[in-house]
C-alpha cells in the first residue's frame, strides 16, 4: 500500500480532526482586544525555540503572573513549534499568544482571517504616548496588510556580511564599503590563498538577501525594490536587478566564491568561513549564536554592511527581518495575550532581552544598553539607515520565490546568464500576477 | 455446525485486522481523494471545493513532471545497481568461511541506521571539502573532484549512490534467501551436466529467482517512489530542482506553500504512479517461467 498517500491523508485527517465543522473557527469576530481591564483565566503561549531559547518568555510570564494572580499562564515551545500550531489552527483551538517561527506561513494565516488585528491595542496609552509609538514604525509596517496590523515584531535580524576581524587585521585588509573596493580586495584575498566569499548554496535566499536585493537597491534605489515586491510589470528584470545579477555573475566568474558553495548547506558554508577557507559570508545577525558550538578557538565574527553597488540608491539602506508574534482569532483569552505581550515589549524587558540574548529589538531605545561586541556594528548600521526594508516576497509568494532560488543557483552553476536569470524572475512574477487565487500584498515606504 | 463454528473462528481472528485496516488505511485513502478536490491551506478549517482543478494543475505542473522524471531516473539508476550488487553479494556471502560470516553480519547494517544519519554521513562524503574529493586529490585525480551535491549533472546520481548504500542490504537478504530456496537437487543436476559459473547463473539461478525478483522489483518501486528524507536532507531537491522527487515537492506544496489541497492531489498522483508501476511489474512477472515449462 502506498505509504505516501497514507501519510498525506493522515496529516490531513489529523488537521481536520477535532474540528466541529468547517465554520467552527473564526466565525465569531472577537471584540478587539486592548490588553486593558481585568485579566484572568488561562493564557497559553506557544513560542518558537530557536537560538535565543524560550527562557526569557517564561521569565516574563512568571513575572506577569505575579502581577495578575488570577491569570494562569503556560509557556511552551520547541524548535519546530509551527508543526504543533498548524493542526491546532485547523481545529480552531490555537494558543492565545503565539510566536510560530520561520516555518509558519504567516501571511497565509492573514489571508485565512486567522489573526486578530491588533490596532485597538496598539492605540492604547503606554507612558506618554501609545503602545504603537514604542515600536520602530518601519518594523511595524512589515506586519501590516491594508492598514491593519496583524502581527507584532519582536527582535530584528540584520542582514549583511560577516568577517573575522583577526584575519583581516593579520592580512592588512579592511572591510570593503563599495563594490569597486570589493573587487580590489577580492584579488588580494585570492592572492593570499583565501576565497573572498562563501555562500549557503542549498539555501539561495542568503545570497538573494545578502547581494541581489541590496545591490539592486544600490543601483536603482529603494523604488526598484518596492516596484519589484509589488509585482509591477517589468520590475524584476529592470536594469537595477539585471545589474545586481551581473555583479554576482562577475564575482562568480572571477572565482571569488569558495569552490563548491552551491552544494553547501548554511552550516557547511559558515563552517568553511570560520575555518578560514573564505574571508566573508553573507548572513543575518543570528550567525554568532548559530555557530558558537563550532567556532574554532581564536575565531570571531564581525558585521559589515553589504558593499554599496555605487548607483543612484541609498548607501545606508538596510535589509532587515522580523519574526512576528500574533494572536489568533480563535484565541480564548486574547485580552490577556495582548497584555502579556505589552509587558514583554516594555522598554525595560526589551533591554533585558538585548542584554541577555545579544540581539537587537524592534522596541525604540532598547539598544541603549551596553551591547555585546558583535551587535555594535549592526546597531550602528540600523541607526544610520535612512531606509530599512525587508524581503517580503519570500513569505508572500513562496512559489515565485522558489523560481528565484532555482534561477540564481543555475546562474551560479554557469547554466544561464544574468539576463536569463532576471527574465526567469520576471516570468515567475508574471505567473503570480496572473494567478487570480493568489492573495496579493503591498509594500509601502 | 462444525462449518459455522469454523467460520466464526476465522472471522473472530480476522475482524480486528480488517477493522484496523479499514479505519486506518481504506478510509483515509477515500478521504485523500476527497481532500484533493478542495483548495485548502491547512491553516484553518476553510475548504473551498474546486472540483478537478487540482488535477488540471497537476497535469500542467512542470515541477511535478521534473520530480516524476527524477524519481524514474533514480529508480533505473539505483535499481539496476542495487539488483546487480545484491545478486553478487548474495552469492559471495553463501559460504561458511570467516569472510562470509563477517559479511553476513554487516550487510544489513545500513538498514538499522536512521535515514537522517545516512543522509548526514553522505553529505559529509560529498561535501566539496569532504571525504570523496579529499580521496580523489590524494590519488592525484584532482580533475575528477566535483561539487557533487551542487552540480546539475551530479546531484541526483550522488543521491542515488547514498540510496544504494542504504537500501542494498535488504535486497542482499532477499536474494540470499532466494538462493537458499533453490532446491539442492537442481544445483546438483546442473553440476553433473557441467553447468557452472556464468552459464549456471544465467540458465538456472536467474530463472529460479523469479519470485524473489518480483518481490525485489516491487519493493524497489515503492522504496524509490517514496524517497523523501534522503533527498530533503542531502540536497533539498536542488540545485534548481535537479534532484527534486515527488515527495519533496509534495512537502514543499503542503508545508512551505500552504497548498494542502494541491499537495493531497500530488499524493494521489504519486499513488497512481506507484500503483501503475506495481501492476506493470505484476504483468511483466505474471508467469513463473519455471512452472510454465514444467
Amino acid at each position: 500500500m502506498n505509504k505516501t498517500l497514507l501519510l498525506a491523508t493522515a496529516l490531513a485527517v489529523g488537521l481536520i480532526a477535532g474540528c466541529g465543522g468547517p465554520s467552527s473557527s473564526g466565525a465569531t469576530a472577537s471584540e478587539a482586544p486592548t490588553g486593558e481591564g481585568e485579566l484572568k483565566g488561562d493564557l497559553e503561549v506557544m513560542a518558537f525555540e530557536g537560538g535565543y531559547g524560550i527562557d526569557m518568555f517564561q521569565k516574563a510570564a512568571t513575572e506577569f503572573q505575579e502581577l495578575h494572580p488570577d491569570l494562569k499562564i503556560s509557556v511552551s515551545g520547541n524548535p519546530r513549534v509551527w508543526e504543533q500550531i498548524r493542526p491546532r489552527m485547523v481545529a480552531g483551538n490555537p494558543p492565545d499568544l503565539m510566536f510560530p517561527g520561520w516555518g509558519m506561513d504567516h501571511w497565509a494565516l492573514v489571508a485565512e482571517d486567522q489573526l486578530l488585528p491588533l490596532d485597538a491595542a496598539l492605540d492604547t496609552k503606554v507612558g506618554d504616548g501609545t503602545w504603537r509609538d514604542t515600536f520602530d514604525p518601519n518594523m511595524l509596517k512589515l506586519c501590516q496588510k491594508d492598514g491593519k496590523t496583524y502581527m507584532l515584531p519582536y527582535y530584528i535580524m540584520v542582514y549583511g556580511w560577516w568577517y573575522d576581524p583577526a584575519v583581516f587585521q593579520k592580512n592588512g585588509w579592511t572591510p570593503p564599503t563599495t563594490f569597486s573596493e570589493l573587487l580590489v580586495l577580492g584579488d588580494k584575498m585570492k592572492a593570499a590563498g583565501v576565497a573572498p566569499m562563501a555562500f549557503q548554496g542549498q539555501y539561495p535566499y542568503y545570497m538573494i538577501e545578502g547581494m541581489f536585493f541590496p545591490w539592486a537597491q544600490g543601483v536603482g534605489g529603494i523604488q526598484a525594490i518596492v516596484d519589484a515586491q509589488n509585482l509591477k510589470p517589468g520590475a524584476w528584470n529592470s536594469p537595477a536587478f539585471l545589474k545586481a545579477a551581473q555583479m554576482i555573475d562577475e564575482l562568480n566568474k572571477k572565482g571569488f566564491f569558495l569552490a563548491g558553495s552551491t552544494g553547501m548547506s548554511h552550516t557547511e558554508s559558515q563552517t568553511q568561513f570560520l575555518n578560514g577557507k573564505a574571508a566573508m559570508v553573507p548572513c543575518g545577525s543570528w550567525i554568532e549564536s548559530e555557530m558558537k558550538e563550532v567556532m574554532p578557538p581564536g575565531a570571531s565574527v564581525q558585521y559589515m554592511p553589504v558593499p554599496f553597488s555605487e548607483g543612484s540608491g541609498d548607501p545606508t539602506a538596510l535589509l532587515i527581518g522580523v519574526e512576528p508574534w500574533m494572536v489568533p482569532v480563535a484565541a480564548k483569552n486574547p485580552n490577556a495575550a495582548v497584555a502579556l505581550y505589552k509587558h514583554m515589549t516594555s522598554l525595560e524587558k526589551a533591554k533585558e532581552f538585548v542584554r541577555t540574548k545579544g540581539t537587537l529589538m524592534t522596541i525604540k531605545g532598547s539598544d541603549e544598553v551596553e551591547l555585546p561586541r558583535v551587535l555594535q556594528k549592526p546597531a550602528e548600521t540600523v541607526r544610520n539607515a535612512k531606509v530599512v526594508y525587508a524581503n517580503l516576497v519570500r513569505q508572500w509568494y513562496p512559489e515565485m520565490w522558489k523560481e528565484f532560488e532555482g534561477g540564481i543557483t543555475s546562474m551560479l552553476n554557469g547554466e544561464i546568464t544574468p539576463q536569463q536569470f532576471v527574465d526567469r524572475c520576471e516570468a515567475a512574477a508574471e505567473k503570480a500576477r496572473q494567478n487570480k487565487d493568489l492573495v496579493k500584498y503591498e509594500m509601502s515606504l | 455446525m462444525r462449518g459455522r463454528g469454523r467460520t466464526a473462528f476465522i472471522i473472530s481472528f480476522l475482524a480486528p485486522a480488517v477493522l484496523f485496516y479499514a479505519a486506518f488505511v481504506l478510509w483515509p485513502l477515500v478521504q485523500a481523494f476527497q481532500f484533493s478536490t478542495y483548495r485548502w491551506r491547512g491553516l484553518s478549517a476553510r475548504m473551498t471545493p474546486v472540483g478537478t482543478d487540482n488535477y488540471r494543475q497537476l497535469w500542467e505542473d512542470q515541477a511535478f513532471a521534473t520530480a516524476l522524471k527524477n524519481n524514474l531516473l533514480l529508480l533505473v539508476e539505483a535499481g539496476v545497481v542495487i539488483i546487480a550488487l545484491a545478486l553478487m553479494v548474495a552469492h559471495v556471502v553463501r559460504g561458511k568461511g570467516p569472510v562470509q560470516k563477517f559479511l553476513r553480519s554487516i550487510y544489513l547494517f545500513p538498514q538499522v541506521v536512521s535515514m537522517v544519519v545516512v543522509a548526514v554521513m553522505w553529505q559529509f562524503i560529498f561535501n566539496p571539502q569532504g571525504l570523496l574529493n579529499a580521496g580523489l586529490r590524494a590519488a592525484g585525480l584532482d580533475a575528477l573532484t566535483r561539487t557533487w551535491l551542487g552540480e546539475s549533472a551530479w546531484a541526483l546520481p550522488s543521491v542515488a549512490v547514498a540510496f544504494v548504500w542504504y537500501a542494498v542490504g535488504f535486497y542482499i537478504m532477499l536474494f540470499a534467501a532466494g538462493l537458499e530456496g533453490i532446491p539442492q537437487e537442481v544445483n546438483e543436476a546442473a553440476e553433473l551436466d557441467g553447468s557452472k559459473g556464468w552459464h549456471r547463473f544465467w540458465h538456472i539461478t536467474w530463472h529460479l529467482l523469479w519470485s524473489v525478483k518480483r518481490v525485489a522489483v516491487t519493493y524497489l518501486v515503492i522504496n524509490v517512489m517514496n524517497t523523501f528524507a534522503l533527498v530533503y536532507l542531502m540536497t533539498r531537491g536542488g540545485p534548481d530542482r535537479r534532484s527534486e522527487v515527488m515527495l519533496t515537492y509534495l512537502y514543499e506544496q503542503a508545508f512551505v506553500n500552504s497548498n494542502f489541497g494541491y499537495a493531497t492531489a500530488l499524493a494521489v498522483g504519486n499513488f497512481v504512479v506507484v500503483m501503475g508501476l506495481s501492476l506493470l511489474i505484476l504483468f511483466l512477472f505474471r508467469r513463473n517461467p519455471v512452472e510454465a515449462r514444467a
